[in-house]
C-alpha cells in the first residue's frame, strides 16, 4: 500500500514528474549513446588494426623484438605452422619475412618495412587484399610484383606497373638491390600504415637473398576476438623460447587509447549522474515542501518516520526507474539503429585516418554496461532522495499541521 | 480510573521574544465516555492543550497521563506509536491523503497497525457505512464535500480502535448544516459505542452540543461545567 501511495504521489504533479522523468531519460539516453559511440570507435579501431596487420596474435623469435633483423628467424617454423593449422578456432596463419629497407623510384625514395608474404596465406589473415584501389593483389603474371600503399605511391610519384627498386641488408650483411614492378596499390584506413609498408611475395624475397624458407613473423587469425586467450595462452606456454603476443600486447597504443576513452566516458557519465542528482534532489525537495501538512497529519495519526522515509525513497526510485526505462529504451533503439546504419564521419575522415578509423562509425555497447548503469541511476536516485526525506521526517507534526 | 489526567500542565513557548504561556498550570480529568468541548477565544490555548493530550507536543512542566501511562516524558518516536494505538485524530481540514480513496484512507491507518488485509478492508467498509458514506467508498477526497471529508476522518479515527478521539475544530471549515450532521454523528458514536470525544471549537452552536464544556482563557481553565440540557437528553 505504501508502494501504491508512492506511485500515486508522483502523479500528483504530473508536469514536474514528467520533467524529471524526461531529464533522466534524456540524460541516460545521451550517456548511453555517447558511450556507445566511444565503444564503437574503439571497436572499429581494434578491428581495423587487427584486420589490416596485426591478426589476433603473432609469434617472433625473442631476438626479433630488439633489432627486427632479417636474421632473427623463428626456428622450426614449419612445425609451428602445421600445428597452428590443425588448432581449433584458427582460421588463418601467415608466415612473413620482414626486413627494413629503402624504396626508390625514379624521382624519390623513402624508408619502408618490406613484408614478404605468401598471398594465399595472407588473405586468410589480413584484409589488405580487399583494399586494392588500383591493379591487383599479386594477380599479375610477372616476377617481382610489389603491392604498395596509396600514400607511398603518391610520395614516390609512381602508379600501377611503375618500376621501383628495393634495397636492404641481406643475411650476410651485404646490401641487396631488387627491382620490382607495382602490381597493386592499396588504401587502408591508416595513412601511416599505407606509407610505411610494402608487400612482396616471399618467394621473390627469398630468391633475392638466396635463402631457404625462413620466417620472421607468424600471424594468426582466429574465428573471433573472444577466442584469443584460449588459443594463444597454450601456444605461449608451449613455446616459451619464442615471443608470443596477442594484439593487446602488440599494440600498446590501443590499450592507451582504450584507457583514455574509458576515462572520458566515466567523466561524462559522472557529469550526467551529478546533474541528475541535483535535479532529483530539487524535485523531491519541492514535492516534500508542498506536502508539509500532509506529512504532519500522517505522522500525527501514527505513521512512523521510517515509513515516511521509505515512502519518499520509493517515490524517487519510481521516478528514476521510469526515466531509466525510457532512457535505456531510447538509447537502445538509437544504438541499434546506428549499429547497422553507422554515423557518417566523412567530414572528419582526413583527421581520423591518422587514427586508423573508417569514415563510418558503428555504435556498440557491451550488454553488461546496462545493468551497471541502472544500478548507478538507482544509487543516484536514493542519494538524491535522502536530503528531502530527512527534511520530511524532521518535521514536527504539531507545527506541520499548522502549515497551510 | 480516569482516561485522561492533566496535573499542573504548562506549555511555554520560549522561542518567542516574550515567552508565551500557551497552557498555564492546567489540571483536568476526562473520563471514559465523555463528550467534552474545549472552548475559548482564539489564542486561548485550545490547540496547544489538545496537542499535549494527543502526544503531539510535550509539556514544559506537569504530568499528562493517558490510558494509565505518563506520556509527558516520552520520546517522539515512542509517541508516534502511542498515538497510533491509543488516539484517534480529526483535524480542522485536509485530514486525508488526497491520492487515496475514502476506503484506502481508512484502511491505511490499519495498515500502519499491521492489521491483515482482509480484516482491514472489511473494517474500512463497516466504518464508512457507520459514518454514512457506504456509497462513496471509492471517492477521493477531492470528490467529497468538506463535511463528507470530515466523516471519512472520523471513520479513520475510529478504525484505529482508539481509547478516545481528539478533534481540533472539526467543524471550523463546515457550513452549519454539515457541522450539525457531523456533531450528530459524533454524538451517536458517543452514545451508542461509548466512544470518548474531546473536541475544541469557538462556535456557539457547537458548544451547545457538548455535554461538558471546558473554557480556556490565556492558557488557564476559566470554567468547567456540565451542559444541563444535553445531560438530560442522555438520560
Ligand atoms: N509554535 C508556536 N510558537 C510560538 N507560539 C505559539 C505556537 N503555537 C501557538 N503559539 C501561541 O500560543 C498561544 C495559544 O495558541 P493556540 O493555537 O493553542 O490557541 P487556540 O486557542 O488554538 O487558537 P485558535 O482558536 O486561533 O486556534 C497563542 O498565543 C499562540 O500565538
Ligand atoms: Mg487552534
Amino acid at each position: 500500500m505504501i508502494l501504491i501511495l508512492a506511485w500515486r504521489n508522483i502523479w500528483r504533479n504530473k508536469k514536474r514528474s514528467l520533467i524529471i522523468i524526461a531529464a533522466i531519460a534524456v540524460g541516460l539516453c545521451c550517456g548511453l549513446f555517447a558511450s556507445a559511440t566511444m565503444f564503437g570507435m574503439w571497436d572499429s579501431l581494434i578491428n581495423t588494426t587487427i584486420d589490416r596487420d596485426l591478426g589476433h596474435f603473432q609469434i617472433h623469435s625473442k631476438s626479433f623484438e630488439d633489432e627486427k633483423l632479417l636474421t632473427d628467424t623463428i626456428p622450426n617454423f614449419q612445425n609451428i605452422l602445421t600445428q597452428l593449422h590443425s588448432t581449433n578456432n584458427v582460421i588463418g596463419v601467415s608466415s612473413r619475412v620482414l626486413v627494413e629497407g629503402m624504396i626508390s623510384s625514379a624521382t624519390s625514395f623513402g624508408g619502408v618495412r618490406i613484408v614478404g608474404i605468401n598471398p594465399q596465406d595472407e588473405k586468410n589473415v589480413t584484409t589488405v587484399y580487399k583494399q586494392i584501389i588500383q591493379g591487383s593483389y599479386f594477380g599479375e603474371n610477372w616476377r617481382n610484383q610489389i603491392v604498395i600503399g596509396q600514400k607511398l605511391a603518391e610520395n614516390l610519384g609512381i602508379k600501377e606497373r611503375s618500376k621501383i627498386v628495393l634495397s636492404f641488408q641481406g643475411v650476410d650483411g651485404s646490401i641487396i638491390y631488387g627491382a620490382f614492378r607495382v602490381a597493386g596499390i592499396f588504401k587502408t584506413e591508416s595513412s601511416v600504415f599505407d606509407k610505411s609498408n610494402v608487400f612482396v611475395q616471399e618467394s621473390d624475397l627469398l630468391r633475392l637473398i638466396n635463402s631457404d624458407p625462413i620466417s620472421n613473423e607468424i600471424v594468426v587469425r582466429l574465428s573471433s576476438v573472444q577466442q584469443v586467450d584460449s588459443v594463444y595462452i597454450p601456444i605461449k606456454k608451449q613455446y616459451a623460447n619464442l615471443s608470443v603476443k596477442n594484439w593487446e600486447e602488440l599494440a600498446p597504443e590501443l590499450k592507451l587509447f582504450n584507457d583514455m576513452l574509458m576515462t572520458q566516458m566515466n567523466i561524462f557519465v559522472g557529469i550526467i549522474l551529478f546533474a541528475l542528482l541535483f535535479g532529483i534532489t530539487n524535485t523531491m525537495l519541492m514535492s516534500v515542501m508542498e506536502r508539509v501538512r500532509e506529512f504532519g497529519v500522517l505522522m500525527a495519526v501514527g505513521m512512523k518516520r521510517s515509513r515516511v522515509f521509505i515512502m519518499i525513497i520509493l517515490e524517487t526510485i519510481s521516478l528514476s526507474f521510469l526515466g531509466g526505462i525510457i532512457g535505456i529504451s531510447m538509447g537502445l533503439i538509437l544504438i541499434e539503429y546506428f549499429k547497422h546504419v553507422g554515423i557518417n564521419l566523412s567530414a572528419f575522415t582526413e583527421g581520423l585516418s591518422q587514427w586508423s578509423m573508417g569514415s563510418r562509425l558503428y555504435t556498440s555497447l557491451p550488454l553488461n554496461f546496462y545493468p551497471s548503469l541502472v544500478l548507478m541511476i538507482l544509487i543516484t536516485a536514493i542519494l538524491g532522495a535522502i536530503y528531502p526525506a530527512f527534511k520530511a521526517i524532521r518535521l514536527k507534526p504539531a507545527t506541520a499541521i499548522r502549515t497551510y | 480510573m480516569s482516561l485522561i489526567e492533566l496535573k499542573d500542565v504548562s506549555r511555554i513557548y520560549d522561542e518567542t521574544v516574550v515567552p508565551i504561556r500557551a497552557v498555564d498550570s492546567v489540571n483536568l480529568i476526562i473520563d471514559k465516555g465523555e463528550f467534552t468541548a474545549i472552548v475559548g477565544p482564539s489564542g486561548s490555548g485550545k490547540t496547544t492543550l489538545l496537542n499535549l493530550i494527543g502526544g503531539l507536543d510535550q509539556p514544559t512542566a506537569g504530568k499528562i497521563i493517558v490510558d494509565g501511562t505518563d506520556i509527558s516524558t516520552y520520546k517522539p518516536d515512542v509517541l508516534i506509536n502511542f498515538r497510533l494505538h491509543h488516539i484517534g485524530f480529526v483535524f480542522q481540514a485536509y485530514n486525508l491523503i488526497p491520492v487515496f480513496t475514502a476506503k484506502e484512507n481508512v484502511e491505511f491507518i490499519m495498515l500502519l497497525q499491521n492489521i491483515p488485509k482482509t480484516e482491514r478492508e472489511k473494517k474500512a467498509l463497516d466504518f464508512l457505512q457507520a459514518v454514512g458514506l457506504g456509497d462513496r467508498v471509492n471517492a477521493t477526497p477531492a470528490e467529497l464535500s468538506g463535511g463528507q471529508q470530515q466523516r471519512v476522518a472520523v471513520a479513520r479515527a475510529l478504525a484505529s480502535s482508539p481509547s478516545f478521539v481528539l478533534a481540533d475544530e472539526p467543524t471550523a471549515n463546515l457550513d452549519s448544516a454539515s457541522a450539525e450532521s457531523l456533531l450528530d454523528l459524533m454524538e451517536n458514536l458517543n452514545q451508542n459505542n461509548n466512544m470518548t470525544f474531546v473536541f475544541s471549537t469557538h462556535d456557539q452552536k457547537v458548544i451547545r452540543r457538548a455535554h461538558r464544556v471546558v473554557t480556556l482563557q490565556d492558557g488557564k481553565v476559566k470554567s468547567d461545567e456540565l451542559n444541563p440540557i444535553r445531560i438530560k437528553n442522555e438520560n
